[in-house]
């Protein structure tokens, strides 16, 4: 499961020493403070986050058409899922493929690029904004269109092919392809990582680099020992967050496949496939089982990832 | 702590708010209001045209019927069966519910609809295309258009590339091969003769032809040997350059008639239901026209059927089920509404309506009447509303279809699989 | 890289890998990154019918009929449509600022019971696909009688239920060094006062981060929109943009295509409005 901010690299050294003078009153203020500064967000659990998701764990185990009430059967649904159903296996494939090649890509090229625009660059906003206009798009039902254009057997992609003499193929709804066209979508709304990257950078104070200076560390140097350890935080987000999002990937795929999954199954994500089991074949059931399988699957890596980052995500609050 | 009391009151706050409209909650919703008006919803699916034209026929329904306010509920075809089936799942059903034959067992088998048999008025429907909305008997649904899968063709491509435009009434699948890939040569690739399809419309034609039909009870009745003689026209079109190759062709697949070979006039030919001809002729800009399907050699039939563009349907669920009925009756059967949504629900299903407003139609649906008129005494009854979990069939054939046409299947295990999964799917 | 102090002409600036093969880099990439954009924006200028007909990025017929049609297509003029949107992203923005600020505070900053628990509940909130959780959530505010209202979309906001904003901030809150509200604590400020004077002026990419993704993901956001507005008079811009395109029969692309970039108007001043909040947080000083 996954491990709390609690749990941080150095706490083993800080909190005794910071138990020692805290008084258990001051504690119980403490922790009394804390709940007030929760009291919204228990309001939102209680009323509208919890009975959705104890409702889809109870539908998994029905047979539930939406328009019927739901009957219980047990663990059906999920038997039904490993064992007679070769299309979910293969969606789980598919957008494990996919959140394995696209978020490091991702993360990658928006961190590449905060780097370069935080640099004192001059029409930085207007790069910034240029980079992240792709994003702005990433949903849009122009998208499917557009992505024809650039990958499409008449696309952009195949004109500047042609100029080198290769013929190129329908890549967008080619079997072999289209994922890979998917993955490239994925990493061009690099957008939002990048600027909470940027973001990330500009809480780093300057004070740590103009003593680096003095220091005389040089500007590589300056990058290993106080950018890099001190952004681990923010992109330990990016990453936790980017799988989470990309195991959930649905919006793609259902605009460019035109909501098939097509050609051949090639693109048919996760999410995609629960939602026609849900949506289309009245299937609610067998789309919730197969919600918290999901949702097994993504804790169990943001488990994984949450104990990893003890060994490489520096806080600054822990001194 | 004044911070804290703040936070304190802040959350309170919330929490009576929660409580007040819970409690405002519950009461019957699209109920009466006051003055004894009886409010219903009306959900259906379309373009910004179609909304249009819908909120003109409703205001002309409101001033005959003073005491009924219909609000719509409008949503764009690819979500709409995801917040119609969120709707009845919440018991929040639309009184009146617009549905196309696929769905329509969906929601009849389970309940969901009301029988309009005694109270919307059907007489001046064609009886075989108003028993498509009937189940065991039970008017669920009434189709207020009607269709015909057919072919498309745009003359000038065919005549550009030296080919000359088929005898409809005789020319056969070897023919529509030829003339597809002589197109393509004829006009040195600039032109594609056709454009593959999927549709199971298509497929129905080809099995009624081959004396099959495509389901029996709910059960596939064509056989392995059918599905695949017809995955052979369509990979010897491939093989001959009558139509794009499999990528090319998934790719136009996946577009509507406006983005397709016809519709940017980089195509000849191609198949879609016959009310997409104003569409697919606006987007092409030239003069397109409709032709019968090509048959088998030697078939008695064309196979070419009529179905109900859509239909009108009233929810089980309805506490206004006299005014729904009756707001059905105005949209079907009342010259008035006619006039405002001409064809755009597809040609009118009532005779007299239709007769009323044929003058008044768009140019392309003008057309798409004379072409019905023509056909009409060789088409095959309208087929009965698949089974349920047939909403899956398109989804289902176009995969195994790509498979064959990618050469990653063979036709042979494709049709084996198809028609397994295709049965599991509209058994359970 | 030094600069030289005299202006040099652009064209006979030494080559030294600097700044102009940076600009050019990045002007490049931009390009190829906008291609799409250019190609819509190209595209609501053609005639309807020639979109698909003339994919070119030129248009050979410049025409602002797709803007003045698509203005005007549906029930309300277009800016109706804007104001719906912008209404419900308006409170969405303040509502995540303020609710989900404070959870993250409590979360990054103070220690109290059952800690683990609870953050490990609010990450699990997000990891279940939101076509299973959407059908009851309907069924819950269609019970309450809040359809066609703008509760649906606002309170889950007001209720901090964004776990992507209150991790965001948590991990944010979390780069600050603890010694700032030691200091501020010696000086006597309780738990909400470090809160409002220290950790938030501190947090301010954060906010504008999370400002800036509140509202486009709000401004973008389909399904909910249409399921919880569904009466014309509620539209937002979504689905309006939505109404334009039908698959079973007409589309009109052209206003579909220029609506579109309307609608991308606001979203973009906000995101340039919003950014220069990414400023260094801490500059020199951290503390007064």
């Amino acid at each position: 499961m996954a491990d709390s901010v609690a749990v941080k690299p150095r706490d083993a050294v800080t909190e005794p020493a910071r138990g020692g003078h805290r008084s258990t009153k001051r504690s119980r203020r403490e922790a009394r403070a804390a709940y007030l500064f929760l009291a919204p967000w228990f309001a939102g659990l209680l009323v509208i986050t919890i009975g959705p998701i104890v409702a889809s764990l109870y539908l998994s185990f029905t047979d539930y058409s939406l328009l019927e009430e739901a009957q219980w059967i047990g663990w059906d649904n999920y038997v039904r899922m490993f064992t007679e159903d070769p299309r979910f296996l293969n969606s789980l494939w598919v957008t494990t493929v996919y959140v394995v090649v696209s978020v490091p890509m991702q993360l990658a090229f928006a961190l590449a690029l905060a780097l370069v625009l935080d640099r004192g660059l001059r029409g930085l906003s207007f790069y910034r904004s240029i980079f992240y206009l792709p994003s702005l798009l990433g949903g849009s039902v122009a998208i499917a269109i557009l992505w024809r254009k650039v990958f499409g057997a008449d696309g952009l992609v195949n004109a500047v092919l042609a100029v080198f003499g290769i013929q190129g193929t329908g890549w967008v709804a080619h079997p072999d392809y289209a994922l890979g066209t998917l993955i490239l979508l994925h990493v061009w709304t690099f957008g939002a990582p990048m600027i909470i990257f940027l973001a990330g950078l500009r809480q780093i104070p300057s004070s740590y680099y103009e003593a680096a200076a003095v220091d005389g560390a040089g500007p590589l140097r300056q990058f290993r020992s106080i950018t890099l350890p001190l952004l681990t935080p923010i992109i330990f987000f990016n990453l936790v967050l980017e799988l989470i999002k990309s195991f959930q990937s649905f919006t793609q795929s259902f605009i460019v496949s035109n909501g098939s999954g097509g050609p051949a199954d090639s693109t048919l994500f996760y999410t995609l496939y629960l939602y026609l089991q849900g949506f289309r074949d009245y299937d609610m059931g067998y789309a919730a089982a197969m919600a918290w399988v999901l949702m097994l699957i993504i804790a169990g890596l943001t488990g994984v990832n949450f104990l990893a980052s003890k060994y490489w995500v520096f806080y600054g609050d822990t001194k | 702590m004044s911070s804290g009391k703040r936070k304190w009151s802040a959350a309170l706050l919330a929490a009576a708010l929660l409580a007040v409209t819970a409690a405002c909650g519950g009461g019957g919703d699209g109920g009466e209001s006051a003055g004894g008006t009886v409010t219903l919803r009306f959900s259906y699916w379309g373009s910004d045209a179609r909304q249009k034209m819908t909120e003109e026929a409703i205001a002309k329904f409101e001033a005959k019927n003073p005491t009924i306010k219909v609000e719509g509920e409008f949503s764009d075809f690819d979500s709409y069966y995801e917040s119609l089936s969120t709707k009845v799942a919440a018991s929040d059903a639309p009184d009146v519910i617009q549905l196309e034959i696929r769905a329509l067992r969906e929601y009849a088998d389970r309940g969901t609809l009301a029988d309009l048999s005694s109270s919307v008025n059907a007489a001046d429907i064609d009886a075989k295309l108003l028993a498509t909305g009937a189940i065991d008997g039970k008017q669920y649904a009434i189709p207020n258009g009607a269709n015909a899968f057919s072919l498309m063709v745009n003359p000038a491509l065919v005549e550009s590339s030296g080919q000359k435009l088929p005898d409809d009434t005789t020319w056969t699948w070897d023919d529509y091969v030829d003339l597809a890939s002589k197109i393509t040569a004829g006009s040195d690739g600039k032109v594609t003769g056709t454009q593959l399809s999927w549709n199971p419309a298509y497929l129905e034609i080809y099995a009624a032809q081959k004396g099959e039909s495509f389901y029996q009870g709910n059960q596939l009745a064509m056989s392995p040997q059918t599905i695949k003689e017809w995955w052979a026209i369509m990979q010897k079109l491939i093989e001959t350059k009558g139509s794009p190759d499999a990528a090319k062709s998934a790719e136009v697949g996946a577009t509507s008639v406006d983005q397709s070979l016809l519709g940017t006039n980089t195509g000849a030919m191609g198949m879609w239901w016959s009310n997409q001809l104003g569409a697919a002729a606006s987007a092409s800009g030239q003069n397109l026209e409709l032709l019968r399907m090509p048959k088998l050699e030697g078939a008695t039939t064309g196979g070419m059927f009529m179905q109900p563009a859509m239909f009108l349907a009233a929810s089980s669920k309805s506490e206004h089920a006299a005014e729904a009925a009756k707001f059905i009756d105005f949209m079907i059967n009342d010259p008035e509404a006619g006039e405002i949504i001409l064809s755009d629900r597809g040609l009118p299903a009532n005779a007299k309506v239709l007769a009323a407003v044929r003058d008044k139609l768009p140019e392309a649906d003008q057309k798409t009447l004379a072409f019905l008129d023509e056909v009409r005494s060789e088409l095959k009854d309208p087929p009965a509303a698949p089974p349920k979990g047939a909403s899956a069939m398109e989804d289902i054939l176009t995969r195994y279809s790509e498979e064959v046409m990618f050469g990653r299947m063979t036709p042979d295990d494709a049709a084996q699989k198809l028609i397994a999964e295709a049965n599991a799917s509209i058994a359970g | 890289m030094a600069t030289p102090s005299r202006p040099i002409p652009f064209l006979f600036r030494p080559f030294r890998g600097g700044r102009i093969v940076r600009h050019a880099l990045l002007i490049g990439f931009g390009l190829v990154m906008l291609y799409p954009l250019l190609w819509m924006i190209s595209s609501s200028f053609k005639p309807e019918d020639l979109i698909f007909r003339q994919p070119g990025l030129w248009p050979s017929e410049v025409t602002l009929e797709n803007y003045t049609d698509g203005w005007t297509a549906l029930k309300h003029p277009f800016g109706y449509y804007l104001w719906n949107s912008a209404v419900v992203t308006g409170l969405s923005v303040i509502a995540n600022l303020v609710a989900c600020s404070l959870a993250a505070y409590a979360f990054a900053r103070l220690e109290f019971p059952l800690k683990k628990l609870w953050f490990t509940l609010m990450l699990g909130g997000i990891m279940l696909p939101y076509h299973v959780t959407i059908v009851p959530q309907y069924i819950m505010f269609s019970k309450l009688d809040l359809i066609n209202t703008i509760w649906p979309l606002v309170m889950p906001k007001v209720l901090a239920t964004d776990a992507f904003f209150i991790f965001l901030m948590v991990q944010f809150i979390r780069t600050l060094p603890r010694e700032l509200d030691e200091a501020a604590e010696i000086d006597g400020a309780g738990y909400w006062r470090i809160f409002i004077r220290v950790v938030m002026p501190l947090c301010l990419p954060a906010l504008a981060t999370t400002a800036i993704f509140t509202f486009i993901w709000t401004w973008n956001d389909f399904l909910s929109q249409l399921l919880y507005l569904n009466n014309p008079d509620n539209f937002t811009v979504p689905v309006a943009l939505r109404t334009f395109l039908d698959a079973s029969s007409d589309s009109s692309w052209g206003p579909m295509f220029a609506m579109s970039i309307i609608a991308l108007g606001p979203i973009f001043g906000f995101f340039l409005a919003g950014q220069k909040y990414l400023i260094r947080g801490i500059s020199t000083t951290g503390l007064k």
